[in-house]
């Protein structure tokens, strides 16, 4: 083992943590924009578009994010759309991650209770007052512990922007490896890095999760 | 631009060949995720402390970190420690590793969510600890925790592409370089995402009938 190695190369990892830090929040706010958007557009509640959006849903979920990623990072270009290596790793983890919010903020509006909605109409208020002021917030409560769940995976995800060479944390470990070599000294210190900022937010994830539906265990 | 939609067919065994070896790296992994994540479940729930502490960090460590790193961290780190395996067995095991923490934080919840009342009754009816765990607590734990099995199972069989980053042939791997050599990307992706697809449906099928027949619903 040796770490001073790493130690050596610590302000080229550092830049590295950064820039995974940076597609995770991009990443973040656009998967979370584009899935209240698909959530709220399937309260809408018209028919074919029910039906593009599942199709939406189920395609990104159920194929994997690196074949998500390739095709975007080379499909992209032939239909004369350049997408450079920032921007197909964010198009990809912003689709991919749009799909699991849109699920998780759907079940998180099937848990409200009809009777709100119901009541709201009562009062006259049309569907974008009644989604706004009485469904999302009670939804977003009971979303918010597996949204953070989801962000945590995002985290981990941006790790796959290494196979189209955009340069994060996990691509520059390997870069330091195909150097200097020491493989597993720069693999573990990247992998200490990730667990650092994935771990404070998994915890609180549970610890949101055990406030807000304290009925659940 | 034009699309070659009519190239493609020849490519199909190669697509089939690979989608094979996804379901093989799959079912490997599931088997290594079982046997460790059971294990881990029962360390997190044991009496000695140092067990909880050891079982939790391993859990941990694994659940927050990515996947592609633990993979990196087998097939290139491993060698330097004397262990040199091929790319579809590091792979695997990588795979397997990272499915056994999952299953043990799901077969945790599961052994959590088994009544205190069908403990007690077993008591009662002077079971042994170990007919008490064989009759009573796994079957009820494992009924519980299936539903997330089966969403495991699935994110498992998408989380096995990453081996295509160690070049492993399984089915991005063998899509990457059908489109690297052909040029027909778009249509070779198009056909390998239904692949996906079909196998995602094609599990899932599998695995709720499975449920039904392990598991068949009980009037409560």
């Amino acid at each position: 083992m040796n770490f001073a190695l790493v130690w050596e190369a610590r302000w080229l990892i550092f830049d590295s943590f950064l820039v995974t830090l940076y597609l995770s929040a991009c990443a973040i706010v656009g998967g979370t924009v584009v899935g209240m958007i698909v959530a709220l557009l399937r309260q809408a509640g018209i028919r074919s578009l029910n039906l593009a959006l599942r199709a939406y849903v189920e395609l990104f979920r159920g194929t994997p994010l690196l074949m998500q990623l390739f095709f975007i990072y080379f499909g992209l270009p032939l239909v004369s759309i350049p997408v450079d290596r920032f921007w197909a790793a964010f198009i990809a983890l912003t689709c991919f991650t749009s799909a699991y919010v849109a699920e998780v903020f759907r079940s998180g509006i099937e848990a409200i209770p009809r009777g709100q909605s119901e009541a709201a109409t009562a009062l006259g208020m049309g569907f974008f007052h009644r989604f706004f002021w009485i469904i999302a917030p009670q939804a977003m409560r009971v979303s918010l512990p597996p949204l953070i769940g989801v962000y945590v995976s995002v985290i981990k995800d941006t790790s796959l922007a290494t196979v189209v060479g955009y340069n994060e944390l996990t691509r520059r470990a390997m870069e330091l490896m195909l150097r200097f070599g020491h493989p597993l000294e720069f693999f573990i210190t990247v992998a200490l890095l990730y667990f650092a900022i994935c771990y404070p937010i998994s915890k609180l994830s549970e610890a949101l999760e055990r406030k807000l539906t304290p009925t659940a265990r | 631009m034009a699309f070659h939609w009519t190239a493609i067919p020849r490519f199909i065994p190669q697509l089939l060949a690979g989608a094979q070896l996804t379901l093989l790296i799959t079912l490997a992994a599931m088997a290594l995720g079982i046997a460790i994540g059971a294990a881990m479940a029962a360390g997190r729930v044991s009496r000695f402390r140092v067990l909880r502490l050891l079982a939790g960090l391993y859990v941990e460590f694994i659940r927050n970190t990515p996947a592609l790193l633990q993979i990196f961290i087998l097939f290139f780190g491993m060698p330097s420690l004397g262990l040199r395996m091929s790319a579809v067995t590091a792979g695997s095991i990588a795979l397997g590793l990272n499915a056994s923490a999952y299953l043990a934080e799901i077969f945790r919840a599961g052994l959590n969510g088994v009544p205190a009342g069908s403990r007690e009754a077993a008591i009662a009816l002077s079971f042994s600890r170990l007919h008490m765990l064989a009759y009573v607590t796994t079957p009820l734990a494992m009924r519980a925790a299936w539903p997330a099995f089966c969403n495991l199972v699935i994110s498992i069989l998408l989380a096995s592409s990453l081996l295509s980053a160690i070049s492993v042939y399984e089915l991005t791997g063998i899509t990457n370089d059908i489109s690297t050599k052909t040029f027909l990307t778009f249509e070779v992706y198009s056909i390998a995402a239904l692949f996906y697809v079909a196998l995602n449906i094609a599990v899932s099928l599998l695995l709720a009938l499975t449920g039904r027949l392990l598991f068949p619903p009980q009037s409560r």
